[in-house]
């Protein structure tokens, strides 16, 4: 096949594969939109034939209240479909499994459901509308005792999602928590572990809400989860021996902060667009014994910070095969930053790659080790004997960079004429050229292989189209101004009708 | 078809027009006649609105300054030597001036023809003679046919040749009903031309007379055109003007006005000065009766 | 060939000024096309643009990846240095120089008005520099787009029209220039003066500024304000993505302050540079007339 039909097939895959997302989309907003438009069920309780479990809905109050009461530990429940006004408390190991759309509403007050007994499951219900306490932290799900399973729940509307208080070995899973649209000020944690050591966060999806944060909580694993929209995507305290791995933190303040926590792992997540305030991919802060690889951390304020860690020198901090693009800076290193190793990063347009705040020095942090070093893609050497690495050092030295670390009020001038004079003046003069604020020696040519790529790159027919279309106007613009001749004319033929016509002069 | 009512204008503090007053009826012809300096293209472009004045001008009935638009759009405008769009092609460059009156669809050929430039569409204005190019001028300032032409000396950058041309057309034009203001220091252009005589000096209008009386009391017998290389032009004149006589240098010589008895005289002077006259000619008032009869006082 | 009977109109009735200024507008626009500033600053626009996408695009590594980069900063970079040099310098020429060959007298002489004239210059001016500005980030965009860069179709069209007010500012100020000014050389010299300072004299010295007197950020936030390009730039940044707050303190104060609004100040600061030396212009010209 050649070249061009491959690109033509290619251009007409990612067609193809934009329609579907489309369609894709519009399945997701479809119901969301019906939903919102639809009678509230509050005011509409009676039998409604057009929904397909019309038959099944039905209102009560305490009813599954009643039943727990009756139960024996032990005990499955299965909760038939409808809107059930109560607040919950469950006392005795449980399995309770919603058949169908089950919805428990708390009514806008306290807490809904609270977990006090080990051994509960609590599988598939639709739970809403806590109230908006923030000082007694009004939650959806309270559990405070160990083993519970809180699995495919949707929590809607909410002030705290699920709130484990010293609930270890408990397992929250593919649970979708969406907090009330509240000022950030006013919001609760979306999910919050309070000592529950050893246990699982997987598939969760998390928005609008405060933070989803570990608290004391040892071996804990947050697995494949998504948050949004929220402060802290993810936030450690004082938490050990944490996996991370296989989420997706975007548009939040921060992606993942981590506070006074050792032996943290944080592999292959994907940090996107957190650009609040502080606006960090991953933040660090006298965290220890850690290790960051396969990250894909683009687009953030800075993408990754990293403040008093590692905190101690038992282990050098190690960040590894991240891919850390389009940040406003790449890394940010306090001066308390040290013993950091960076290998086979892929360093890609961030508008500035590694930042030191303050007047801080990168010395002691590495940026390569033994022949590994990282792709920069601002190195400006080359690789003759095509070995993959640089022939030259990378080293980083803008004057203007320096600048910007030192007072930040200054990126105000960022990608203007004057930044750059500045910086030819620091290439130029040598009086006035900044000690290099770290070197690479092995800058690798090529960047590593990404692992998980991402959905919103890569749209390029249409900007190629919007391309011709514009060189196209501009063309036509210079090869046919007299285009609008005629048109001209016309507004004249208009008048010449109006005014009264005379004799063409003629010659004496 | 004019009025000038005390018009006056000071280029810092000095008056370049000062309180000048005229009527021009429809048909007149006027010739503003006057040494260089005397303030005839000042006055021309405080009529066409291109100079802040004090005083009024009224043009077909639009003041010149505030409705100058409307005043210019009776105006065809020959300047004394055009400067625009090199590298417009002839009949593109009438076209523009066309449109610019508000004539949707120009005769180009008929214009061209009308100025005897007939076939000349497709060259560029840079590749047209002087004498070409003025006539490109005339055909542009009669575009729309204008019941006023205004021509600011006309033939000063032209040689004999192309002035002898350019007065023809000239000629053919005037006694059309059309009102004509034009500057000169040509006594021959300005008998041909003109039904009366405006003459200015420092600024002022001095006097108006009909065109018999002018050609009376400025009744030198002739002119003699002296053809002298650039370089002992200068000389020229100082040994001229010494020895009594008024020269004048025009584009390509020198000009002398002579007394009819006295022709031979500067070329004797400028021999005796070893200064070399390539050519000679006389412009005698007898030639510029031949061009067009003197008309009567108006 | 036409060769049909003239159809002339009365004279007492001069075409209307729309009509007017779009002739002018069309004859201006067509000499521009031909003159050879245009096509060099075309050439070199295009050109420099395209080193720019290749470049970045490139410096990906063909990730693929999305987002604000070096690709959007280049052009950027690319527009502020060289539109400004190109209209000023264009609308520094457009009077001056036809006043020095005599012409303008001449033009003035039809049944035009100065203002016209001027505005009808301005027009044709400005559309042969948006022809130069729709080729040059139009290759840029086919490139991005071929390449899988960072810019999206949005982004690219942002960037474009922005830049197109950005050289109406700068052709109004050239043509202010250009009214002023007695001789072509020195209006050509004025207008680079002002796009020297306008591209570095201002930020630099704002700079100073900062560090020395430690302006407070809604002091520099306002202070560059003043200058177009600053404008230019700050609202290309919000527009593309609106990642102005990658401009650190000061942006960032912008964005939480004043958010929404920021569209409408940057809008109001561009149309001011646009408007102010235009009518300017208009007033000098039409009272100064020829001389």
């Amino acid at each position: 096949m050649s070249r061009q039909t491959e690109n033509l097939k290619q251009t007409t895959t990612r067609l193809a594969c934009a329609v579907g997302v489309g369609a894709v989309l519009l399945g997701l907003v479809g119901p969301w939109a019906s939903a919102h438009t639809q009678p509230n069920e509050h005011e509409a309780p009676a039998p409604r034939v057009s929904r397909g479990d019309a038959e099944s809905v039905r209102q009560s109050t305490g009813e599954i209240g009643r039943r727990i009461a009756r139960a024996s530990p032990g005990d499955t429940l299965i909760i038939s479909a409808g809107i059930y006004r109560e607040h919950l408390r469950i006392d005795k190991p449980l399995i309770i499994i919603a058949d169908g759309r089950v919805v428990i509403d708390g009514g806008g007050s306290g807490d809904i459901v609270e977990i006090t007994s080990p051994d509960v499951t609590l599988r598939g219900f639709v739970i809403r509308n806590t109230g908006i306490d923030l000082d007694k932290e009004n939650a959806a799900i309270r559990v405070t005792s160990p083993r519970a399973i809180i699995e495919h729940n949707t929590l809607e509307d909410i002030l705290f999602g699920i709130d484990l208080r010293e609930a270890p070995d408990s397992r929250v899973a593919f649970n979708h928590i969406g907090g009330k649209r509240l000022d950030t000020a006013r919001r609760g944690d979306g999910l919050r572990l309070w000592r529950s050591d050893r246990s699982v966060v997987e598939g969760n999806t998390i928005h609008d809400g405060r933070d989803a944060i570990l608290w004391y909580s040892k071996g804990i694993v947050v697995r494949d989860n998504t948050g949004y929209d929220c402060r802290y995507g993810l936030h450690l305290m004082f938490s050990d021996d944490v996996t991370i791995t296989g989420n997706e933190f975007s548009r939040n303040s921060v992606g993942i902060y981590l506070m006074y926590s050792t032996g943290v792992e944080i592999v292959g997540n994907r940090l996107l667009r957190n650009r609040g305030p502080s606006g960090y991919g991953i933040g660090l802060k006298e965290t220890d014994q850690f290790s960051v690889r396969d990250n894909l951390i683009v687009g953030n304020r800075s993408g990754v910070y990293i403040d008093g860690s590692p905190f101690t020198d038992k282990r050098p901090g190690e960040f590894t095969r991240n891919t850390i693009a389009y940040n406003d800076i790449g890394f940010t290193f306090l001066p308390s930053a040290r013993g950091n190793e960076l290998t086979e990063n892929n360093f890609i347009d961030n508008i500035d790659q590694v930042a030191v705040a303050g007047r801080g020095s990168l010395e002691a942090n590495r940026f390569w080790k033994g022949e590994r070093g990282n792709f920069w893609s601002d190195y400006t050497g080359y690789d003759q004997n095509g070995d993959g690495i640089g022939d030259f050092i990378h080293e980083s030295q803008t004057l203007f960079e320096n600048m910007m670390d030192k007072e930040p009020k200054l990126r105000l001038f960022l990608f203007s004429p004057a930044q750059q004079a500045i910086e030819f003046v620091g290439r130029a003069v040598p009086a006035v050229r900044p000690e290099a604020k770290f070197i690479d020696e092995v800058p690798l040519m090529a960047p590593a292989p990404l692992l998980n790529n991402v959905s919103e790159a890569s749209v390029s027919a249409g900007v190629a189209a919007l391309g011709l279309a514009m060189s196209g106007a501009g063309a036509a613009i210079v090869i046919g101004g007299r285009g609008v001749c005629p048109f001209i004319s016309l507004l004249t033929l208009a008048r010449e009708r109006r005014a009264a016509r005379r004799p063409v002069g003629a010659l004496p | 078809m004019i009025i000038m009512h005390g018009v006056t204008k000071r280029f810092r503090r000095i008056a370049a027009v000062d309180n000048v007053s005229m009527t021009l009826d429809a048909g007149d012809s006027v010739a503003l006649w006057g040494p260089n300096g005397a303030g005839k293209s000042t006055l021309i472009r405080c009529l066409l609105g291109l100079h802040r004045h004090k005083g009024v001008i009224t043009v077909n009935g639009h003041n010149a300054r505030s409705h100058g638009k409307r005043a210019r759009a009776s105006i065809g405008y020959v300047p004394q030597e055009i400067g625009f769009y090199d590298d417009l092609v002839v009949g593109e460059a009438i076209r523009h001036f066309g449109r610019l009156r508000g004539i949707r669809r120009t005769d180009i050929d008929g214009t061209l023809e009308r100025v005897g430039l007939p076939g000349q569409l497709a060259k560029r204005v840079r590749d047209l003679s002087g004498g070409m190019k003025q006539r490109l001028a005339l055909a542009i300032a009669l575009l729309g046919d204008p019941p006023i032409l205004v021509l600011d000396e006309v033939t000063a950058s032209l040689d004999a040749c192309g002035r002898e041309e350019f007065m023809s057309f000239l000629g053919q034009l005037s006694g059309a009903g059309r009102t004509m203001l034009f500057a000169s220091h040509r006594i021959d252009e300005i008998a041909a031309l003109a039904k009366r005589v405006a003459v200015m000096e420092s600024g002022r209008l001095t006097a108006v007379m009909d065109v018999a009386s002018f050609a009376s009391s400025h009744g030198v017998g002739s002119f003699v055109h002296l053809a002298i290389p650039e370089r002992t032009r200068p000389r020229a004149m100082c040994v001229l003007s010494e020895g009594g006589f008024e020269p004048r240098l025009n584009g390509v010589g020198i000009i002398v006005p002579v007394r009819t008895d006295q022709k031979a005289a500067p070329i004797a002077l400028l021999a005796r000065a070893s200064i070399t006259v390539d050519d000679f000619e006389i412009i005698s008032r007898a030639t510029a009766d031949a061009h067009a009869p003197i008309h009567g006082p108006t | 060939m036409q060769t049909t009977v003239s159809l002339t109109s009365p004279l007492s009735r001069p075409p209307h000024t729309l009509v007017t200024v779009a002739w002018i507008g069309v004859r201006e626009l067509k000499d521009a096309i031909g003159t050879r500033w245009f096509t060099l600053y075309t050439l070199a626009f295009a050109a420099l643009g395209l080193g720019v996408s290749f470049v970045s695009a490139s410096g990906s590594g063909g990730s693929g990846l999305s987002g604000f980069g070096r690709t959007s900063a280049g052009l950027i970079n690319l527009v502020l240095l060289v539109v400004p040099l190109m209209a000023l310098s264009a609308g520094a020429a457009s009077i001056a120089s036809d006043r020095e060959r005599g012409m303008l007298a001449y033009l003035l002489a039809q049944p035009v008005t100065p203002v016209e004239l001027l505005l009808g210059k301005f027009v044709g001016l400005a559309v042969a520099l948006l022809a130069c500005i729709l080729l040059g980030l139009g290759l840029c965009a086919m490139v991005v787009g071929f390449k899988g860069g960072a810019l999206n179709a949005s982004s690219i069209a942002w960037l474009a029209g922005l830049s197109f007010l950005l050289a109406l500012g700068m052709l109004g100020t050239g043509m202010l220039i250009s009214v002023v000014t007695r001789r072509a050389s020195v209006a050509t010299g004025t207008a680079v003066f002002i796009w020297l300072v306008l591209v570095f004299g201002t930020d630099l010295a704002l700079m100073a500024g900062t560090l020395t007197f430690r302006l407070r950020i809604e002091e520099l936030f306002a202070l560059s304000l003043i200058n177009p390009l600053q404008v230019f730039k700050m609202w290309s940044l919000h527009a593309i993505d609106s990642t102005l707050d990658v401009l650190g303190p000061a942006a960032l104060y912008a964005v939480e302050e004043h958010g929404e609004s920021l569209h409408a100040i940057f809008g109001l600061c561009l149309s001011a540079w646009i408007l102010a030396p235009l009518t300017l212009a208009c007033v000098l010209f039409s009272r100064k007339g020829v001389s």
